[in-house]
């Protein structure tokens, strides 16, 4: 641990909550969003220091990148009105309230010592499990019920946002020329970089969220230029590609369960196949989720 | 000190500054950017106690959690602006908490 | 190896099966899909039901690893007394909703699917012993408790979903830092064993703590119970009556759980003497707000604020004559309340409003529900023969046996503010109106059945308390 790295993590250690002070405190609502995208970055950088890139590649392209973009695209782009200060009782509780928050999580933190955790654990079954990355083990094996559950998730946030919908979608100028060559490159090269992330899944970081995500980036871009209409729940086609990786996953979790074996168990022969089949028909799914978050654009015809 | 509690102590910071912007707005928007930034701290959190070998890899459990944690987080995060868009014909800040 | 009983996980996955079923059919098929599922469903719960009854507690190891590598489902007594009262309540509810909501209205394409998913996050919930499995279940059931109260598609609703969605956030969040340290600590997350292998010291004690506050919050325990009236008074009838009688209850549960299995020694007493302070004042509290409430869904709203008080009583208390009584005056609540909920709507439905001072003269017209409105308030109150009833007769006993006076206090005087407002609306149903009221709807006859049977499950309770008290035994923690 060099003096370099260590002020370089200070200095992210020391930022991330500074920058997140001043995503809140900032004036108007896309200067926030744009700091709010900065401190994604910082966190990408601290989960590389952490040697998480699983992690890394869902939270750039999930957590910050297709976050940032639904509250750009939400349209609430109004400048905020003045904050009006609440109550001197309330703010002086509320500092208080978190100061002694901080200072008790603080205290657990440094406290906490040290379980060493179930590293161990999960590279003693990993040959059992199909796949040789740990995480991927973990999450479609070794706790893919929290996984299951974790697909219906996304589902039942597409059917509420979807019932949310108003029924016309809101009508944006043409694509420009720049946005209609920029799908032309860009598009097909998301698509390659989706599926290989989700091949590679199994033994390096990758899989069905960040190829799922990147792939509702290329749907949002192909919407903007009017290349498709945005998703809507009373499409059976949207509906069967919704319900497309989770069904598979539920199949995958019965079937044993009908041969009285247990939930979600998988026969260490087929444990690979059927864990990535799961995840190609989930990254299909979780693109359209992911596409419902936005809001319903139409935009004029270019005319040809 | 080891760079894991470091980054445990950002996260704690951070969770903190969130929950304070969440309480002391009354916009939505910006409701729910706080509640985003409390629950990356709480995933940094996890992470961060997934290092705490000095050596070798990293405790792989808590990084599946945290993958699990940012899609719940996301799937929060679209109903939420969903129904800020429907609830953006009030003027805004009008809401009571 | 053995992975277990099976039926725990059909609990999940019949339901989830039924709600994906229902949502690829659409509007069109989703009603009879759900009746089909509703029944299975009912049916996965009973016969798990009746495995408990015979032997020890049931398991299964999702994936067939043990934990704490993976994740374990598990059902005592307590669990299954649950799953069976959210399976009848719920299938009561559906019942009433397949009546309620047009064959092929949008709302019946949406309404099912919805509530099956959320069906399946709560025995997901009842059955798990996985801490952060317990917070994914949770925020299911959350997402499909906010987008079932957004189907009212008013403002309103949408501004209590929203608000209701934030603070469940914030909640969830608390709960997961708690998490986060207890397993950092102890490197595991599966409940039973992390009960076995629980440290003392201040890192354990914070996560406790921030556990604790998320599933207050959650919960809606006074003071951090705003989001609740406006949620429930927004929503359509059978969606207050879900959240009611079941969604709200399941942070309640989790708390329960974790209360029961982790912890102990005096930090853990203190904590419960605050909860139980706090419940007592939500009692108060909230049945001072129903006896000025102006509509009827409002003085339901506010009495489920001062119900969910009554449970937090039992962290006082803290013995296991206490707990079974607690969760005997659950289940009461939560049919009376959804019974009240579904003939509240029905009221709406049919005269157009709910205002409490407009009711005169209903009794005349709907009997089965102005009947069930009236076996629901016996329960409410806490008059024989109803399960709350023998609830507060014991948990009484057990205040009176421990020295505690505030638990009695709020015992008694929360059942007298109960018959306050209940005969407050029970006098205008039964005063002869000054002309007999022309109904607008009138509800299908399977409506009025399910309403009345909902009523009549608080009773059975009250009536045969030997049968759930034998079962709430097995394998108790």
């Amino acid at each position: 641990m060099t003096g370099l790295e260590r002020l370089f993590d200070l200095a992210l250690v020391v930022g991330l909550p500074v920058v997140a002070l001043a995503v809140l405190t900032a004036k108007e609502l896309r200067a926030a969003v744009a700091l709010f995208l900065s401190l994604g970055l910082l966190m990408a950088l601290v989960w590389a220091r952490l040697d998480a890139p699983d992690v890394a590649l869902v939270e750039a392209a999930v957590g910050t990148g297709l976050t940032g973009a639904l509250l750009l695209a939400s349209g609430l782009a109004a400048p905020a009105p003045p904050q009006l200060p609440g109550p001197l009782a309330q703010r002086l509780l509320l500092a208080i309230g978190l100061a002694g928050l901080l200072g008790a999580v603080g205290l657990g933190v440094a406290t906490a010592g040290g379980d060493p955790g179930l590293r161990a654990a999960v590279l003693d079954n990993l040959q059992r499990s199909g796949v040789t990355h740990p995480p991927t083990a973990v999450l479609l094996n070794f706790r893919g019920y929290d996984t299951l559950l974790e697909a219906i998730v996304l589902l039942v946030a597409a059917v509420g946002v979807g019932s949310l919908r108003r029924e016309r979608p809101v009508a944006i100028g043409p694509p420009g020329p720049l946005l209609l060559e920029l799908v032309r490159w860009v598009v097909p090269v998301l698509g390659v970089v989706a599926g290989y992330l989700l091949w590679r899944g199994s033994d390096a970081p990758g899989g069905a969220f960040q190829a799922g995500a990147i792939l509702a980036g290329g749907g949002v871009l192909l919407v903007l230029a009017g290349k498709l209409s945005a998703p809507r729940l009373a499409s059976l086609r949207v509906r069967a590609l919704l319900l497309a990786g989770p069904v598979a996953f539920l199949a995958a979790a019965a079937l044993p369960l009908g041969q009285g074996g247990s939930l979600l168990q998988y026969p260490p022969a087929w444990a690979k196949a059927l864990m990535l089949g799961i995840e190609v028909a989930l990254a299909g799914s979780i693109a359209v989720v992911l596409l419902m978050f936005f809001p319903a654009l139409a935009p004029a015809r270019s005319g040809r | 000190m080891t760079p894991w509690l470091w980054f445990a102590l950002s996260a704690v910071a951070l969770f903190a500054v969130g929950l304070h912007g969440l309480f002391s707005s009354r916009q939505l928007v910006r409701q729910i950017l706080a509640a985003n930034i409390s629950a990356s701290a709480v995933l940094l959190l996890l992470v961060a106690f997934a290092r705490r070998a000095p050596s070798g890899d990293p405790d792989p459990v808590p990084h599946a959690l945290v993958l699990t944690g940012i899609v719940v987080s996301v799937s929060a995060t679209g109903v939420a602006l969903a129904l800020a868009r429907r609830l953006r014909v009030r003027p805004p800040g009008s809401r009571r908490r | 190896m053995d992975p277990g009983s099976a039926w725990l996980p059909w609990a999940v996955l019949i339901p989830l099966g039924g709600a994906m079923a229902g949502l690829l059919v659409g509007r069109r098929g989703a009603a009879p899909v759900a009746a089909v599922a509703a029944l299975l469903t009912v049916a996965a719960s009973l016969a798990l039901l009746v495995e408990v009854w015979a032997g020890p507690a049931a398991r299964h190891f999702a994936g067939g690893w043990r934990p704490p590598l993976g994740i374990q489902l598990r059902a005592d007594g307590l669990a299954a007394v649950v799953l069976a009262s959210l399976a009848l309540v719920g299938g009561l509810v559906t019942a009433f909703a397949l009546g309620e909501f047009g064959r092929r209205s949008r709302l019946s394409g949406l309404f099912f699917p919805l509530w099956l998913f959320g069906w399946a996050a709560l025995n997901a919930l009842v059955l798990s012993a996985d801490l952060f499995n317990l917070y994914v279940t949770l925020e299911l059931s959350t997402l499909a408790a906010v987008a079932l109260i957004s189907l009212a598609n008013r403002g309103p609703a949408f501004g209590a979903a929203a608000r209701y969605l934030l603070l469940a956030v914030v909640g969830s969040l608390s709960y997961l830092v708690g998490v986060a340290l207890l397993f950092a600590l102890h490197g595991t997350l599966d409940l039973p064993s992390l009960g076995a292998r629980l440290s003392g010291g201040p890192a354990v004690w914070a996560g406790l703590g921030l556990i604790l506050t998320g599933l207050c919050l959650k919960a809606a325990l006074f003071p951090l119970h705003t989001w609740l009236p406006g949620a429930y008074q927004r929503a359509l009838g059978p969606v207050a009556a879900l959240l009611s009688g079941l969604l709200s209850n399941a942070p309640f549960y989790v708390l329960l759980r974790l209360w029961l299995e982790l912890g102990s020694g005096p930090l853990k007493l203190a904590a419960g003497q605050l909860l139980g302070g706090l419940g007592g004042a939500a009692v108060i509290w909230g049945s001072l707000l129903a006896l000025r409430a102006d509509r009827l869904s409002s003085v339901l709203a506010y009495s489920s604020v001062a119900q969910f008080g009554y449970l937090f009583l039992l962290f006082q208390l803290d013995t296991p004559a206490a707990w079974a009584a607690g969760a005997f005056l659950l289940i009461s609540h939560a049919t009376a309340k959804a019974a009240l909920f579904l003939a509240a709507g029905t009221l709406q439905r049919a005269v157009g409003h709910d205002r409490v001072d407009g009711l005169r003269g209903m009794a005349g017209q709907l009997p089965p529900t102005i009947f069930a409105i009236a076996v629901s308030a016996v329960g409410l109150i806490g008059l024989p023969p109803s399960g709350a009833f023998i609830a507060k007769w014991v948990l009484l006993r057990a205040a009176a046996e421990r020295g505690q006076w505030w638990p009695a206090v709020v015992l008694l005087g929360g059942g007298l503010l109960a018959a306050g407002y209940c005969f407050r609306f029970l006098r205008e149903l039964f005063i002869p109106g000054p002309q007999p009221l022309r109904l607008r709807k009138i509800p299908a006859p399977l409506q009025q059945l399910a309403t009345l049977a909902l009523a009549a499950l608080g009773l059975g309770f009250g009536l045969w308390p030997a049968a759930p008290l034998r079962l709430l035994g097995v394998g108790w923690p």
